[in-house]
């Protein structure tokens, strides 16, 4: 039996966009398909073409590609024939999908239903990438993840495609900026970890090549212990019981260095593990990360502020005479500055200026406030680098 | 027998103890008193059952808190054995205290061992039993009943319900026949009424795997109190059956099993929705709001269990993307999809845990959580389907244990693909081990539970290997040398043959021919000189066939013919259990009989060849294990990294372990006596890894010698032993009775009376065991033998 027979019934009713097909009508083509894929299974051997029919009987070295336009599957040689000279109609009859050659490849799941499911994952996986961080409970992350689901089940079994496809579009548009956001993190979490896998291969390697040197090492002395043992027996000038217990304790005082080194080691290491580990601590919480604050226009005086005067009142009028002519003079007023706010505010100001001021406890408070500044400066740069490897500081 | 260890009353149900019974049940005392866990190693064949039983309930007779005992062992025999030990003592405790001790005991063995349903019983294997059992007994299928469906229920079952539930069995010693007779007469299921008995109960004895495998362990002994006593016997294995508790081998047919389990799991929900939909949406709100809730429906039969899964998970809400049952069967299909196309690659594979969920999540968009959750995920929807025909859904279970435990650990475990079955095979037979290499992980619950946690074997040498392999700390750590009136077992170690080339089953020498001739003419020395049986264990199968081929090409097996009979362990059990029959048939009626066996076969451990059975063991090479298999390099890797143990001293303990194990096989007991030859010249170094109670009776003299000079050792000492050797000559040496015991005593009080101002404070019993034994020893010393002479010539007379 070829095998595009058996596969097609699935596609068929399962096509996207068709609409029609209802659960009961999923379940059985589900059913039909399985039954026939552990039929198929039971002779790889014999697998062949649908379109030229060769098999792989008569060719070993046959391969079978598919194109996720209709999942309809044919050999190299097919392919390079029909879709060469540009898109062309499935060759298969009753399919009339147009397929471009740039887009076959080669089938990785057996199960052509399951490889499908993949291809719809990996476009609703692009749009839903929120994480588990995002939300602020368990549950919310649960009912988002079971939407998700829901959604792709619905692509996958070809159930109110249109809907489906409908609230992906509509999620993407709307949530933009946050997937793109989700992406990043996505790719840089990869990278680290294929960084750090490869950092722990290195390591591997390296503890292994020192346990070969350590044993290699041992052989050797043992070796050497025994020959000078036989030599200082050779001469002949020492009494041999001696000599054989002297040598039985140098080789126990070695091994017992050697053991309390390796033990050295391996606490030194334990400990640098721990640093490590700190520094490497990646705290994750169910916590959404809010967006930053829109920033504040600058302040100059870091906010520090000219409102509450304590000690006087500016009042509309005041019967000075320093004041009285330049508040008609239209020289003065040219300038758009208003006399009594500029003039009379700063004359206040100055005169008002320094009560409330103790030298001492300024003098005192000032050196005091000075240290604090040093520390909480230090303490923000830990911070920061902190900030770098923590995901979210809760 | 009546005596004190401290302030606490033992009753010995033997009017003789020996010394190392003694000193073994003052370090378990010590063990229990602190609260802590030990390893105990005691011969073989001296009564550790019955003095770690005695001394266990003399422990919970007599105070207050009557702390519970779990006794594991590793075979139904040996269960057996332990149960009948515990009835006797129970008796003698019962004549000698005169009343009977309000006091339960019972043993757990499978569904298959214990059914009485008659048409259920009858089925062979023990898988389909056990889900043909819960198919009559589910609590789906009785609620069906009430309903007034038609379904078939098992009688025994329903009876228990009858029943007060704390009192299902009256007191006593129950032993596995007792509980099935009792059963029988009253009509009531013995698996259940062990089962639901469990928590009061004073002794529970079972195997291993309920306690260890936390598959098992789950459902049958979650509700133990902490301060149970768990005693491991046989334990010198139990590094391996951790291990393989968690391991999980798939195949390319079980895989296609389980597809098709998923597939009949589609089928039936979308029956399901058609005819019953709200149970699926009960199922469905139940796991919104957490597994706890699921929990509460959790019965003794069900289905599966979560494998090790941390208990703050399990409070967790499983994730929403597989919380609905079609979500569930897709995600399914798709990672045993994914598992088939991992398997299709032609080179051998082996990664780990987290490596293979990347690979995993970029092929499939499988996360790690929902596949955690895949165990309970599938128990669930199993309950909430009510399938019937369980057996059905095994694969489909197994690759979801295998899902939660690949997702649950990043360490410790390994992935191993192996396409082909061997290096030459052409056809592809994929295989995907996920194997554990850590067997702390499986035992870690139990250690962490439990606080008096007692490990102990024949044969546990060097004793420090195991705290270190499953991690934890010992308080009391002890080998006990054996206390013998006469030298009753012979070791040696022969390292060359009479021509004087090295005997080795190295793996350069092992089929040369002088190599293998030096061993032939070792095997047909012994069989002229050793009376009736005789035990060969070789490293392996393949070496044995090997080697026996040589041998009748040379003709050693017709010079051996002439003396014995041969007999040849198989693979096969049942072949291996007839050969065995004819054994011991042979010996008890002829001239004896060889047993060709192999050190890591069925003969190797659990199978006593006492008195008669076995007067010769040799054990040909040394017992390696196969080196080149990935899965024990993998595991020697992970040692090494993690324990700090090299390869070689794993290697060499595990051999040496096996060795003993096999050496051990002979000697049953102190009227019993043998010889034991270990012959290959790599043994000589190894001296020192063998138990204290062999190793201290190999000397020096006999741990380097050719075939000729084993075989007159060997005649000289079968001459001695030959003489009759009447029981009161052990009296005093290495039998006490009471008198004798309290002359221990006393001299121990005298001792610590002489400084006593330096350690007063510690009790007599707090006494080491490795003092009582010197004291032991020093007691027979070097004049017995001379006694022993004069002894047996006044007999003569």
């Amino acid at each position: 039996m070829s095998r595009a027979a058996q596969s097609k019934p699935a596609p068929a009713v399962k096509r996207p966009g068709g609409g029609g097909g209802s659960g009961g009508d999923a379940a059985d083509g589900g059913r039909l398909h399985d039954d026939l894929s552990s039929l198929r299974v039971a002779d790889p051997a014999t697998e062949s073409c649908p379109v030229c029919k060769s098999s792989r009987y008569l060719n070993a070295n046959l391969r079978f590609l598919v194109n996720p336009e209709c999942y309809h599957k044919m050999c190299e040689s097919c392919v390079d024939r029909i879709f060469s000279h540009g898109p062309a109609q499935c060759p298969l009859p009753g399919c009339k999908r147009t397929l471009r050659k740039h887009r076959f490849r080669v089938q990785t799941f057996e199960d052509i239903k399951v490889e499908r499911e993949v291809d719809i994952r990996k476009r609703v996986a692009l749009v839903f990438n929120k994480r588990e961080e995002d939300f602020e409970d368990l549950r919310a992350y649960n009912d988002y993840l079971n939407d998700v689901e829901d959604i792709t089940f619905n692509l996958v079994e070809g159930i109110d495609v249109e809907k489906s496809n409908q609230r992906l579009e509509s999620y993407r548009s709307l949530h933009a900026d946050e997937i793109a956001a989700n992406q990043h993190l996505a790719q840089e979490e990869k990278m680290s970890y294929k960084e750090l896998q490869k950092q722990e291969r290195q390591q591997a390697k390296l503890r292994r090549e020192a346990a070969h040197r350590e044993e290699e090492e041992e052989r050797r002395e043992a070796a050497e212990t025994k020959r000078d043992m036989l030599n200082r027996l050779a001469m002949g000038t020492e009494d041999a019981e001696t000599v054989a217990k002297e040598g039985q304790q140098v080789q126990l005082k070695r091994r017992m260095d050697r053991q309390a080194a390796a033990e050295r080691q391996r606490q030194l290491q334990a400990a640098s593990d721990m640093n490590n580990g700190s520094s490497n601590l990646v705290i994750k919480g169910l916590k959404s990360r809010k967006a930053p604050e829109p920033e504040a226009p600058i302040d100059p005086f870091g906010g520090l502020s000219f409102e509450g005067r304590q000690y006087y009142n500016l009042q509309d009028e005041y019967t000075w005479e320093v004041i009285q002519n330049p508040k008609k003079d239209k020289v003065v007023r040219a300038g758009g500055y208003d006399v009594m706010e500029q003039f009379g505010g700063r004359a206040l100001c100055e005169a008002f200026s320094g009560l409330g001021v103790f030298v001492a406890d300024e003098t005192s408070e000032g050196v005091k406030g000075e240290q604090d500044e040093r520390v909480a400066g230090t303490r923000r740069a830990e911070v920061g680098a902190k900030d770098v490897k923590m995901e979210d500081p809760f | 027998m009546k005596f004190f260890i401290g302030d606490l009353p033992v009753l010995f149900p033997y009017p003789r103890i020996y010394p190392e019974q003694y000193a073994y049940m003052c370090d378990l005392k010590r063990t229990l008193d602190s609260g802590g866990h030990c390893v105990l190693e005691m011969p073989s064949g001296t009564g550790k059952t019955v003095s770690l039983l005695s001394l266990i309930v003399a422990y919970q007779q007599f105070y207050p808190e009557h702390r519970k005992l779990i006794y594991c062992s590793r075979t139904m025999s040996e269960i057996e054995k332990a149960l009948a030990e515990l009835k006797a003592l129970m008796k003698y405790r019962a004549d000698q205290l005169g009343e009977v001790e309000d006091f339960r005991a019972l043993g757990l063995t499978s569904r298959k061992n214990l059914c009485l349903h008659p048409s259920v019983k009858r089925e062979k294997s023990g898988s389909v039993v056990d889900a043909r059992c819960r198919s009559l007994t589910a609590g789906f299928v009785k609620e069906k009943k009430e309903r007034g469906e038609d379904v078939e229920l098992c009688v025994y079952h329903e009876n228990l319900d009858l029943l007060e539930p704390h009192n299902l069995l009256p007191t006593g010693v129950w032993t596995l026949d007792g509980m099935a007779r009792y059963g029988e007469q009253h009509k009531q299921c013995p698996y259940f009424t062990s089962r639901r008995m469990m928590p009061f109960c004073n002794v529970i004895i079972y195997s291993y795997h309920y306690l260890l495998d936390p598959k098992i362990a789950e459902r049958v002994s979650k509700e133990l109190s902490k301060d149970c006593i768990v005693v491991f016997d046989e334990a010198h294995n139990i590094d391996n059956v951790c291990i393989e508790s968690l391991s999980i081998d798939l195949t390319e047919d079980s895989l296609r099993k389980a597809a098709r389990g998923a597939s009949n799991l589609e089928r039936k929900i979308s029956e399901m929705k058609d005819t019953d939909a709200q149970k699926l949406q009960n199922e469905y709100s139940k796991l919104v709001e957490g597994l706890q809730a699921a929990d509460e429906a959790r019965d003794e039969g069900a289905f599966m269990s979560n494998p090790a899964l941390p208990d703050d998970l399990l409070k967790e809400a499983v994730p929403g993307n597989i919380r609905r049952a079609e979500h569930f069967t897709a995600f399914l299909k798709r990672f045993i999809e994914y598992l088939k196309t991992r398997m299709k690659v032609l080179h051998v594979i082996s990664e780990t845990p987290p490596s293979f969920l990347q690979h995993l999540k970029e092929l499939t968009f499988i996360e790690k959580k929902p596949l955690r959750f895949c165990a309970e995920r599938l128990t669930s929807l199993v309950r909430t389907l009510e399938l019937s025909n369980i057996e059905d859904y095994q694969p489909l279970q197994e690759v979801a244990s295998f899902a939660t435990l690949v997702a649950t650990y990043d360490t410790g475990f390994l992935l191993i693909l192996e396409p082909y079955e061997s290096d030459t095979a052409t056809v592809p037979n994929p295989i995907l081990h996920f194997t554990c290499l850590d067997a702390a992980i499986a035992i870690k619950p139990v250690l962490e539970r439990f606080s008096s946690v007692i490990i102990t074997s024949g044969t546990i040498s060097p004793l420090e290997m195991y705290p270190k392999m499953l991690g934890f700390n010992t308080v009391v750590q002890e080998s006990y040398a054996m206390t013998l009136a006469r030298r009753s077992f012979l070791p040696m170690i022969v390292t060359r043959g009479s021509d004087q080339g090295s005997m080795s089953s190295g793996f350069q020498t092992r089929n040369d021919p002088s190599n293998v001739r030096n061993y032939g003419s070792l095997l047909v020395e012994y069989s002229k000189l050793t009376p009736d049986g005789i035990v060969v264990f070789f490293p392996s199968y393949l070496y044995m066939e090997s080697i026996i081929s040589m041998w009748q090409g040379m003709g050693i097996l017709d010079q051996v013919w002439k003396n014995k009979l041969i007999l040849v362990e198989t693979p096969d059990s049942q072949e291996t259990s007839l050969a065995l029959e004819t054994y011991r048939t042979a010996c008890s009626n002829g001239r004896g009989a060889v047993l060709l066996c192999v050190a890591r076969g069925k003969v190797s451990e659990g199978i006593d060849f006492d008195h008669h059975y076995g007067r010769t063991v040799l054990c040909i090479g040394v017992p390696f294990q196969y080196t080149e298999s990935r899965i024990l390099k993998a595991r020697l890797e992970f040692l090494r990294e993690t324990y700090r143990i090299r390869e070689n001293d794993f290697l060499s303990f595990d051999a040496m372990r096996h060795c003993a194990q096999c050496l051990g096989r002979v000697l049953r007991g102190k009227d019993d006596y043998g010889i034991m030859v270990m012959a290959d010249k790599r043994f000589a170094k190894k001296r020192n890894q063998l138990p204290k109670w062999i190793s201290s009776a190999l000397m020096e003299s006999d741990s380097n010698m050719s075939v000729d000079q084993s075989v007159a050792t060997a005649k000289k000492f079968l001459k001695t032993m030959s003489k009759p050797f009447p029981a009161r000559m052990q009296d005093g040496v290495s039998t006490w009775s009471y008198e004798d015991l309290m002359q221990h005593k006393g001299k121990i009080d005298a001792e610590r009376q002489l400084d006593g101002p330096m350690n007063g404070d510690a009790d007599a019993y707090n006494m080491h065991g490795d003092q009582i034994m010197n004291e032991a020893q020093g007691a027979d010393g070097m004049d017995v033998d001379a006694d022993f002479d004069a002894a047996m010539n006044s007999m003569d007379v």
